[in-house]
């Protein structure tokens, strides 16, 4: 009997019980390996095994849970020696009366950006198990017990690139419906059987009475068979029992045929009496058939966004036509990304469109920083902006969720190049309706790229639900006639072909006046031609105003709830005013605090605004260097004379920056101007996560006037030492917070000097101490940020 | 025992961002107050533990499960305990991603909830020790005890994390360079005596942190007396 047979084969499929609990009650210690038990005790697990097949399981969980390389480490076994005597005693037991899973339980630490395993290295660990596995002759590989969506993706992603073996994954719950790392069944599932699981499920954390919302959330959101293998009931915190009978066991269990289940097994403190119970329990029911279809939608790993409603893209996250993002590319400042990230959720975008392409930057490296940093701080899904499969596979592959490529076109070397990734990611696409010809004018010539496009990509197996058609907007200062065109496409994509349709709506007014107007217009208009995912910039709130009042007047937004909450308590003025008129007018003389009492006071709006006005009559430069250096001087030295504490450092720094970025906008007119002092590389060293203070120190150092180029946490040396010289930094600060991560802080330097990078190097953290600073070849130490202030002026001026 | 965290003492917050209480006006006040609302709401506490019984030896203290507590400092701190009691807690991954978040939009909100969050643990720490305490009927404790206290080493988190099977129960994990994650986590050895002993409070004096404590050196302290 093969899986496939089995699963085709009507009514439930037994799969076994606890294991681990199972190898306590014969004899194993606490803290001792369970894996090891096949070298050491393998008739206990013969006898295990053989109890459950008796109970009637038809598929065995090898004892292979934690068999991966960075779990055997402290008992000096590896995978290769502990997995095929494993998978060998489930089969002399299973007897051809039952398959053989390859378990795969987590790794036991977390991946970026949650924690600090990198993705690859996850992928590899888990290969290395699926290669053991399938040489000693596993039937098929079952992937339990994950609490981290992206952790899942990654073995899953093994199985599929070593592999042709059927694959189950089963994730923990708690109680909320969430795993301990917030994912969600809804994303979970959209993305498992997106990237190709076999099955999908729950197990561990919680009983069977627990488990009907997180079935009817699965199988709203996959097609797949759904495998259920609950704790016997819920756990106590002293780890000493679980709260439920063998008997009450199966009866729940068995309630879940109802809901379309197809695998039910145990997990944590059951045993093969409550597998034969459920057995029993299960004999003669059928599994009722419940008609799944799965909607369109997108998510992160912890956000689904279902596409059944406008739904809005963001386009901040984008170089083009804007040279504040270009500079942030240019200098590495993913903060500034961030900023853009989550300035954009805040206005009401759904999904963000990631963009990073520029000449003369690594477009596939950069591309990956930011889709990490972002998601480490956003939980909306992304849109993967690029034409380039060498920049959307690697973004692809560490992307958690369903991501939206975009984009695709009629073009059939790029579909070829581009679909199978997406199929095999498990993403939705784009698919812009032009081709190598360019842009057809007619309605008709842009239907058939659209019919072309869906056709490939339902050939590579992508759902139909996962085809988004861009129509294209073209600039209607440029050819007139060509917004009538893109509507009438529109329309027609969305009701002859169904499927769900994105555009870049901002585009449209390019040349004109009172762009926002034609934008504000144009988005109304293609709304009510059926688009569903405008690519907008959600800060501009008219535009928001018309995503939010078509719901309204659509009868989406039911009882107009989120128009009230948005608009309840403002008062929206239509006037508009002539452009030569001052946006806002000049302070009344005499009514401005001084710029410099601002800063020293930490008032962030004040201190933008006196700046501003200052600038009328003073230069620049002459604001910066004779009144906000010298107030944040002041405070400074009154810091360090315990006058003023770290909060009111922070706040007057954050006064200063308000006040510096307004400064910074006028010099951007004038060539040569704009560049700091600098720049200097700040990282958190490898294996360190602890960033509150590298950043505090970013703050005030890019208040002083200096560049700063932040690597982030857990920076390896060769990164610092590339980005030292890269951006020729006269200065390099390394901060550690732990005793256990300061032999990276000495790596670090040590790599520095050997590579004769020509750089000043200060270090900082709270074990640090001037003297240890020296022995690992520091040139400063600084206790604070203040001081890190002061070794910038000695270092760079 | 579920956990619930009330509200947290401003004065610790304070002092965490390295403000003394007195010097703090109300706006920094109204902000670290808004600041420990939010961890309040975000933390999702959890916390698990198991009871072993303890042997001295000459390299340290060994668990009745075999794992060696090595160094001197826990020795002592546990001498006249026959057991003790191993727990973790942590407030979860989400409160992590939320400082994060704010860090990346306000520099000072992010140390206002970092230090939120600390106070945060602090106080689930004490709950639970209560919580110990009441399961050892008539027994004697001296104060909780950390690696990274002393000379018992970080290396341990690993090992101390499995046998409370930590990962799996209340998803705290420990990265490669044994940096608990999430972070706002953390693991501790509670002794318990069934005779009286010497009376031991965590003190300044005794903090393994006192050569370089950043709130000594501002001339005041953590809220450890």
């Amino acid at each position: 009997m093969e899986f496939r047979e089995l699963l085709n084969a009507p009514g439930p499929i037994l799969l076994d019980g606890g294991m681990g609990t199972m190898l306590q009650a014969k004899g194993l210690g606490i803290g001792e390996a369970p894996e090891l038990a096949a070298l050491e005790h393998p008739d206990w697990i013969l006898d295990i095994h053989r109890a459950y097949v008796e109970a009637g399981t038809q598929i065995l969980c090898a004892n292979t849970f934690g068999a991966n390389r960075e779990k055997l480490a402290r008992t000096s076994k590896t995978p290769d020696e502990v997995i095929p005597p494993s998978i060998a005693l489930a089969k002399e037991a299973a007897a051809g009366r039952a398959l053989v899973a390859l378990d795969i339980g987590p790794i036991g630490q977390l991946l970026e950006p949650t924690g600090l395993l990198p993705f690859e290295e996850a992928v590899n660990l888990f290969k290395e198990e699926v290669r053991a596995g399938v040489k000693a002759g596993a039937d098929l590989v079952m992937i339990e017990t994950v609490a981290d969506l992206q952790e899942a993706r990654a073995a899953l992603l093994a199985v599929k690139e070593t592999c042709d073996l059927p694959v189950m994954v089963t994730m923990t719950y708690e109680e909320r419906g969430r795993t301990f790392l917030g994912c969600d069944p809804a994303s979970a599932a959209l993305t498992l059987e997106g990237m190709g699981a076999d099955a999908i499920g729950v197990n561990c954390s919680l009983g069977p009475r627990e488990m009907p919302p997180l079935v009817e959330e699965l199988t709203r959101w996959s097609t797949l068979p759904i495998s259920i293998k609950p704790n016997a009931g819920l756990p106590d915190p002293s780890g000493s029992g679980y709260d439920i009978s063998a008997q009450e066991f199966a009866e729940s269990m068995a309630q879940l045929t109802e809901l379309g289940v197809k695998f039910y097994g145990g997990c944590c403190g059951t045993t093969p009496e409550y597998i034969a119970l459920l057995a029993k329990a299960l004999k003669g029911r059928t599994i009722r058939e419940i008609p799944r279809s799965v909607p369109a939608a997108v998510c992160s790993g912890t956000r689904t966004v279902p596409i059944d409603r406008v739904r809005v893209i963001g386009e901040r996250i984008n170089p083009t036509g804007k040279k504040a993002m270009k500079e942030a590319l240019k200098r590495d400042n993913i903060d500034y990304m961030l900023g853009q990230a989550l300035e954009q959720t805040e206005a009401g975008a759904d999904i963000l469109d990631v963009n990073v392409g520029l000449p003369e930057i690594d477009e596939a490296d950069m591309m990956v920083r930011v889709v990490k940093a972002v998601q480490g701080v956003t939980d909306a899904p992304l849109q993967l902006d690029s034409t380039r499969p060498e920049v959307l596979e690697p973004a692809l592959r560490i992307y958690c969720g369903k991501a939206i490529v975009n984009s695709v076109n009629g073009d059939e070397e790029t579909m070829a190049a581009i679909l199978p990734l997406v199929k095999k990611y498990g993403a939705s696409v784009v698919g812009l309706t032009l081709d190598e010809n360019g842009i057809p004018k007619s309605t008709q010539a842009r239907m058939d790229i659209a019919h072309r496009i869906l056709d490939r990509a339902l050939s590579y197996g992508i759902r139909r639900e996962d085809v988004y058609i861009d129509c294209l907007t073209l600039t209607v200062s440029a050819e007139q006639e060509g917004a009538a065109q893109t509507l009438e496409a529109l329309r027609r994509v969305h009701s002859e072909l169904g499927l769900k349709t994105v555009l870049g709506v901002s585009n449209i007014s390019f040349g004109l006046p009172a762009r926002p107007l034609v934008n504000q217009n144009f988005l109304t208009m293609a709304m009510t031609c059926g688009l569903d995912l405008p690519i907008i910039n959600p800060n501009v709130d008219a535009m928001m105003a018309a995503v939010r009042s078509y719901h309204l007047l659509m009868n989406i937004d039911t009882d107009a709830r989120d128009f009230i909450a948005a608009y309840g308590d403002v008062q929206v003025s239509t006037s508009i005013t002539a452009a030569s008129r001052p946006a806002s007018a000049a302070p009344a003389a005499g009514g401005t605090r001084d710029l410099g009492e601002l800063v020293k006071a930490g008032l962030k709006g004040e201190a933008g605004e006196a700046a501003r006005a200052l600038l009328e009559t003073r230069e620049p430069l002459d604001v910066v260097d004779n009144v906000l250096i010298p107030a944040l001087d002041q405070v400074g030295a009154d810091f360090e004379a315990g006058r003023v504490f770290l909060p009111q450092l922070i706040q007057a720094a954050g006064a200063a920056q308000a006040a510096f970025e307004v400064i910074r906008a006028r010099l951007s007119g004038q060539p040569g101007q704009e560049a700091g002092k600098g720049p200097i590389v700040l990282a958190t060293v490898k294996g360190d996560i602890h960033d509150i203070g590298k950043n505090i120190v970013k703050v005030l150092l890019e208040n002083y006037g200096y560049t700063v180029i932040d690597l982030g946490r857990d920076v390896p040396p060769e990164a610092v030492v590339q980005a030292a010289q890269k951006h020729q930094a006269p200065l390099v600060g390394l901060s550690a917070l732990m005793t256990t991560t300061l032999g990276s802080m000495a790596d670090t330097i040590a790599l520095l000097r050997q590579e004769k990078v020509p750089c000043k190097v200060v270090v900082g953290g709270a074990v640090l101490t001037p003297d240890y600073a020296q022995q690992i070849g520091a040139d400063f130490y600084a206790r604070d940020a203040k001081e890190s202030v002061d070794v910038a002026r000695q270092v760079i001026g | 025992m579920n956990l619930s965290i009330s509200e947290l003492n401003l004065d610790e917050v304070l002092r965490y961002m390295g403000c003394p209480p007195d010097q703090a006006d109300e706006r920094l006040r109204t902000l670290a107050r808004q600041a420990c609302g939010q961890i309040l709401r975000e933390a999702r506490p959890r916390w698990a533990w198991r009871c072993f019984d303890v042997t001295a030896e000459p390299e340290g203290v060994r668990l009745s499960c075999g794992l060696l507590l090595p160094g001197q400092d826990l020795k002592r701190h546990l001498e006249g305990c026959r057991r003790a009691a191993l727990f973790c807690a942590t407030l979860g991954v989400q409160t992590d991603s939320f400082i994060r978040r704010a860090q990346s939009v306000d520099m000072l909100h992010g140390l206002a909830l970092d230090c939120a969050a600390d106070a945060a643990v602090e106080q689930v720490c004490d709950q639970i020790e209560t919580e110990l305490q009441g399961q050892f009927p008539g027994c004697f404790f001296p104060f909780r005890y950390s690696p990274g206290y002393g000379d018992l080493p970080l290396t341990l988190q690993n090992d101390l994390l499995d046998l409370l099977d930590a990962p799996r129960r209340v998803g705290l994990t420990a990265s490669a360079s044994h940096i608990l994650i999430p972070r706002k986590s953390v693991t501790a050895i509670l002794g318990v005596a069934d005779q009286p002993i010497a009376q031991s409070v965590r003190s300044c004096l005794s903090c393994p942190a006192h050569a370089g404590c950043m709130y000594r050196k501002s001339g005041g302290h953590c809220g450890i007396s």
